[in-house]
């Protein structure tokens, strides 16, 4: 399975006063790794926007396995489900660097909208060619 | 399209969404015809298009391209059949009625 990868270190105001990173957190981090895979196909939000559309999340899922603290250095990952629908649905990973355990795994599927929030049930142009390119990336022939 | 033929789409399409949604405990005398397909009626919610949209186009050849034309499309499972008729694809609602 393939994935795209990032790091980043959990800070003091990301945990609680039991000292264990807080639940909504992972979301925010699982963001980091969806970004850095929308950055390669000029998929940022921004890119979305200028196409005429957004990708709003439906929903979000998480498990937690072992608590983060803080100043861990953790690796978070994404990889994109083979899409059946007009949809995006990312499986996250999140790893402590320096030993490798799974501290959580989780999954959010965003819909495709116009901007006036319109739902499309099929993507065309330059945005179908751009998800493609990702499906190619993370599924290759 | 006679009655008869109508009739036995609004049992195909009833059939196509519960093997589709994995419905449980949902027969297709369980849904009316005439009752919403999303929010009130079934419940079903946009994922649920999503997948129904493929569905459709794979056994009818009829293209839900947003939410717009599916407004009209999925008002009820009589609108859909009447949706489905209208795009010309009578043949193949005839032929999956048997």
């Amino acid at each position: 399975m393939r994935w795209v990868e990032t790091t980043t270190t959990v800070r003091f105001n990301e945990v609680d006063q039991w000292g264990i990173t807080w639940y909504g957190h992972y979301f925010a981090w699982f963001e980091l790794a969806r970004m850095k895979v929308l950055e390669q196909f000029s998929l940022l939000p921004e890119d979305f926007s200028g196409l005429g559309f957004i990708a709003p999340v439906v929903s979000a899922h998480c498990e937690f396995k072992k608590p983060a603290r803080t100043n861990d250095t953790i690796r978070i990952r994404a990889h994109l489900l083979k899409p059946q629908t007009a949809s995006l649905t990312f499986r996250f990973e999140i790893l402590l660097q320096n030993d490798g355990s799974l501290l959580a795994q989780g999954e959010t599927v965003q819909v495709l909208q116009r901007l006036d929030g319109t739902m499309i049930y099929k993507v065309s142009g330059t945005l179908e060619e751009r998800l493609e390119s990702m499906v190619q990336h993370f599924w290759p022939d | 399209m006679s009655l008869r033929e109508q009739e036995g789409l609004v049992g195909n399409l009833k059939e196509l969404i519960i093997r589709t949604l994995r419905l449980e405990d949902v027969g297709p005398e369980d849904i009316v015809a005439s009752e919403p397909l999303f929010g009130a009626g079934l419940g079903l919610d946009s994922i649920d298009a999503l997948e129904l949209v493929v569905a459709i186009e794979r056994q009818y050849q009829v293209e839900i391209p947003d939410a717009e034309v599916g407004r009209r499309a999925f008002a009820s499972i009589n609108a859909l059949a009447d949706f489905v008729l209208e795009k010309g694809a009578g043949q193949q609602a005839s032929d999956a009625v048997g």
